[in-house]
């Protein structure tokens, strides 16, 4: 090790000095001082690089940091916040797109369902309560009338049919009661003419801006119920 | 939550004495400095889950400083002259011998090019080996001892041409 390479070393890095160069400096005094000179003056640099630090910086770092991250908290409960509401949003519509849309493939299937829904609440032997002015005056909504009323009218009011208003009257028959609904053309459902299960029959008859449906049970002349209802109704538009 | 908080105190009471140092040396600036550590943990904080070594933290937080510090020089470019003067201005009054000491010292490192001040600064301040410099600085590791040699002798010159100052002679 040469002596410019020793004194290289102890400048560039006085703390840490390897064997050859602790070796190499105690072989001559001169290096010696050399090495004593930097190390006191490294002890000054660093004594004059460690300049004093602010007392409360640690606390004004964690004080910052804790704002931050506060404001950080408050952002992203509003941003929960905007989700559950928009979660909940489109579950109201899907419960509404659901409860309200047709659920029936056609208007027959729904026919028998209605009517199997309400079958206990109509027996054949209650005594007909609606006179054919109040008949008319529900079917004014569908701008219609009857003539008469075509038979024993046990119950004539308003119901939902599938979504839309309609008006569902049922008729004494033969053996169980005749229900017949009067509802609006409705183009989310399909007509369909003829339809029955293992129990009911039913036909649909569609005029301008109404379908009337007859719904009975199979001994029931559903045909003839059909054409009374044709024959006795006029329609005003 | 409540661990990362921890870490993150942890870190400021250990490392921003020693960041705030080399913030000062890098910007001559109290307040400068002051906000460079602010602004260097606010970015530790919310980097913190990528620190997986706690060891590394120290050149971790050094390295984001120096870039905190390259974008000051980014957004406002004409201040740089300022610095070229490398005056520190010490409002503390100076009391005792070792302050004056330091005070002069001080103003000899501030004048060191900043190309041998930085390696200086991060060994004393850090406590970085050569090879540790080098590559946070993105030198090789002759080039950072060089520097350090430089540094160290141009102090050592200037000291041994002040013949008021006593005590730095005689060890």
């Amino acid at each position: 090790m040469d002596d410019l390479q020793i004194r290289r070393s102890i400048l560039a890095d006085p703390k840490n000095r390897d064997e050859a160069l602790n070796s190499a400096i105690k072989a001559e005094p001169t290096k010696q001082k050399f090495a004593k000179e930097v190390e006191a003056l490294d002890d000054n640099i660093i004594r004059a690089i460690n300049v004093p630090v602010p007392d409360d910086l640690a606390n004004k770092l964690i004080l910052r940091q804790t704002l931050a991250s506060h404001q950080q908290q408050k952002r992203k409960t509003r941003v929960r916040l905007a989700m559950a509401a928009s979660v909940a949003f489109v579950m109201g519509l899907t419960i509404n797109f659901m409860m309200f849309s047709s659920t029936y493939k056609n208007l027959g299937d729904y026919a028998i369902a209605h009517v199997n829904h309400e079958a206990a609440y109509f027996s054949n032997d209650d005594s007909p309560s609606v006179t054919l002015a109040t008949l008319n005056e529900k079917m004014a909504v569908f701008n219609g009338s009857f003539d008469s009323t075509f038979g024993t009218l046990i119950f004539a009011d308003y119901c939902r049919f599938d979504g839309s208003k309609s008006l569902h009257l049922v008729f004494q028959g033969k053996s169980s009661p005749v229900n017949i609904f009067i509802l609006p053309n409705d183009e989310d459902i399909k007509f369909v003419a003829n339809f029955a299960n293992d129990k009911l029959q039913g036909r649909s008859l569609n005029f301008n801006r109404s379908n009337i449906i007859v719904v009975g049970d199979k001994k029931e002349p559903i045909a003839q119920w059909q054409d009374r209802v044709n024959h006795n109704i006029t329609w005003s538009i | 939550m409540a661990t990362k908080q921890v870490r993150y105190e942890a870190l400021v009471k250990a490392l921003h004495a020693d960041l705030y140092r080399y913030g000062y040396w890098l910007c001559h600036d109290k307040h400068i400095a002051e906000d460079l550590v602010q602004e260097t943990f606010l970015r530790a904080w919310r980097a913190l889950d990528s620190l997986k070594d706690e060891k590394a933290a120290k050149s971790w937080l050094i390295t984001i400083l120096r870039r905190e510090n390259a974008r000051r020089f980014e957004r406002k470019r004409f201040d740089m002259s300022e610095y070229e003067e490398a005056t520190i201005t010490d409002v503390k009054t100076i009391s005792s011998e070792q302050d004056i000491e330091n005070h002069w010292l001080r103003e000899k490192i501030a004048q060191l090019p900043e190309e041998y001040r930085e390696p200086l600064v991060l060994q004393v301040i850090g406590g970085f080996s050569g090879e540790e410099i080098a590559s946070m600085l993105s030198l090789n590791k002759n080039t950072v001892m060089t520097r350090l040699f430089r540094a160290r002798n141009q102090l050592k010159e200037a000291v041994d041409s002040e013949p008021t100052l006593r005590g730095l002679h005689n060890g």
